[in-house]
């Protein structure tokens, strides 16, 4: 049983192999069962074949949206101008915006767990409330949200802000917390004041970290905002996904959660390059 | 006459952890300690070393009794004292020329650095006196756009005491500044904090545990034994000879046995103030 010794490592083509095994057996599964079931019922519907599915991408991604008008004997527009008129693209484009926004406004929320940490009497006045509020379901909380904030961009925004934002200000609580303090005698015996030790010292050692728990709660974000847009949207990929659920349109459905998986997958990816690029210094562990 | 740069007047250290009586760590202690002295305090684990040095730092406030540096009580670190940790001595984000010059940014820019139009003309300058400064301590230029993780544990404490030494602090304390160094670092770094010393004329209290380290390098010794629950005092202060490494080791060894014997047995041979011997 060499697979199951701590110190038995495998070379890297098999570990390469082994790390693609679960996709390719879950892929090959798929369209196995699917072939099956359309050799059953010519009109199957809740597992397309690739052909259907890529189709249904490929109208998704280049064929202009419900919305838009088609002038009659107008000359094919060029790719770019097709995507741009894309229902994906223009999903993609809502999802995208309202997402950017609700990171953007993860900001603040860094920053007064920073100052949480540094300053003990901000610490004192806000540490328990925040406790208190990470622990409240964010979801529960929508219903309030569309009734305050009614049913637009802001109830959707104020949702992730509230799912997430309570674990982003702990998380950079604790991690300014772990600046070692001998950092910050040293500091003031440079002569360095409060603000210097809070922006200069441990906001600049925190960061990389901070970067990283955001790029983990990246998941909490998206399902908050798939939440929003799925109860209460006009576009968006939730949305969009909602609406095909209706009509069982599962060959447009599938490629759309494998594109949100993607988008996802990359913005991660940029962001942990960033941090890399960022902060040479910083040793992952 | 040299002035006094540090001076801790009978100085109590409680303890009180979590609904205990308090415990005692330091037990009325007196001390003098004159411009350009270089001290070394030994004494047994939990002795108390580490807390006297925080009380000059001021880290910590004496539960009675006070601490002065050039006449100045304690209240938090400041630049009045140098610090050189055991570990944790540099910032991980900057560059050792970016941890040497932070001082002198931070004294002239404030917080936010970057805002001030003359920033760029002043860095220049500042980086000029850094790279002095690494140069004195034994470093290489091409190693200053290093980050600390890229250095070796002795290199490490290098550029923590150019970075100190750099703002030209009246008092450095260093608090087991060599104790995670191996012997052959160790031996290096000891001659050139002696070597720094004897330039610059800082006064430097300097925390060991080893007695060998604490009788070569200081002009004197002050020795803490904890007596029971009554707590840590002065059980030695004796000015010592300016020996070095290579000094006759039977003089090295009587003054190892004297201090030791006083740690050890907590002996009350605290004596009468000592004149320093200085070369």
């Amino acid at each position: 049983m060499r697979f199951l010794r701590i110190h038995e490592r495998p070379e890297r083509t098999t570990a390469l192999g082994l790390s693609w095994f679960l996709f390719a057996v879950g892929l090959v599964s798929y369209f196995y069962v699917a072939q099956l079931r359309h050799r059953e019922n010519p009109d199957e519907r809740v597992m397309p074949t690739a052909s259907q599915m890529v189709q249904s991408f490929e109208d998704a991604a280049l064929k202009p949206a419900e919305e838009e008008e088609v002038t009659a004997g107008a000359t094919r527009p060029s790719l770019v101008a097709r995507i741009n008129s894309s229902m994906l693209w223009k999903d993609s484009m809502a999802t995208g915006r309202r997402f950017l926004i609700s990171v953007l406004l993860l900001f603040p929320a860094v920053m007064l767990g920073l100052h949480m940490a540094m300053f003990p009497y901000v610490g004192a006045f806000f540490l328990r409330f925040i406790q208190f509020f990470d622990k409240i379901v964010a979801l529960s909380l929508l219903p309030i949200l569309f009734i305050a904030f009614g049913i637009d961009e802001l109830s959707k925004i104020m949702l992730i802000v509230v799912g997430v934002a309570p674990t982003v200000i702990l998380d950079t609580f604790n991690l300014s917390k772990g600046v070692p303090h001998e950092q910050v005698v040293k500091a003031l015996t440079l002569g360095a004041g409060d603000f210097a030790i809070a922006y200069r010292i441990v906001f600049k050692q925190i960061w990389p970290r901070v970067l990283n728990s955001i790029r983990l709660n990246l998941k909490a974000v998206m399902l908050f905002l798939f939440a929003g847009e799925m109860i209460a949207s006009s576009d968006g990929l939730a949305y969009r996904i909602a609406l095909l659920r209706r009509h069982m349109g599962m060959d447009t459905i599938i490629p759309y959660v494998l594109w949100v998986a993607l988008l996802l997958f990359l913005v991660d990816l940029a962001l942990h390059t960033l941090n890399r690029r960022l902060h040479p210094w910083f040793q992952e562990t | 006459m040299r002035s006094a740069a540090i001076r801790v007047d009978n100085v109590y250290v409680d303890y009180s952890a979590q609904s205990d009586v308090p415990r005692r760590i330091l037990n009325g202690i007196d001390l003098e300690i004159e411009n350009g002295e270089f001290i070394s305090i030994v004494g047994l684990t939990g002795c108390g070393k580490s807390t006297l040095l925080r009380l000059i730092l001021g880290e910590e406030r004496p539960t009675s009794g006070r601490v002065l540096v050039n006449g100045v009580e304690r209240s938090k670190p400041d630049r009045l004292c140098g610090y050189v940790p055991q570990k944790y001595s540099l910032f991980p984000d900057k560059t050792v020329l970016g941890n040497v010059t932070f001082g002198l940014e931070v004294s002239e820019f404030g917080a936010f650095s970057l805002l001030r139009p003359t920033r760029r003309k002043k860095m220049r300058e500042f980086r000029a006196t850094a790279r002095r400064y690494l140069e004195h301590t034994g470093f290489h230029e091409a190693d200053s756009i290093k980050y600390p993780h890229q250095l070796s544990g002795g290199m490490q404490q290098r550029v923590a005491i150019a970075q100190a030494l750099i703002l030209k602090p009246p008092v450095l304390l260093m608090d087991e500044a060599f104790s995670a160094l191996d012997p052959g670092t160790r031996s290096g770094m000891q001659q050139l904090i002696k070597d720094l010393w004897r330039q610059s004329g800082t006064t430097i209290v300097f925390v060991t545990h080893n007695t060998r380290e604490a009788v070569c390098l200081g002009t004197r010794i002050i020795a803490l034994a904890r007596n029971g629950d009554r707590g840590s005092s002065v059980a030695l202060d004796v000015a010592v000879p300016h020996l070095d490494f290579d000094s006759d080791e039977d003089e090295i060894r009587d003054l190892i046995d004297e201090v030791e014997s006083a740690t050890q047995n907590g002996i009350e041979r605290a004596r009468s103030r000592p004149v320093p011997i200085f070369s």
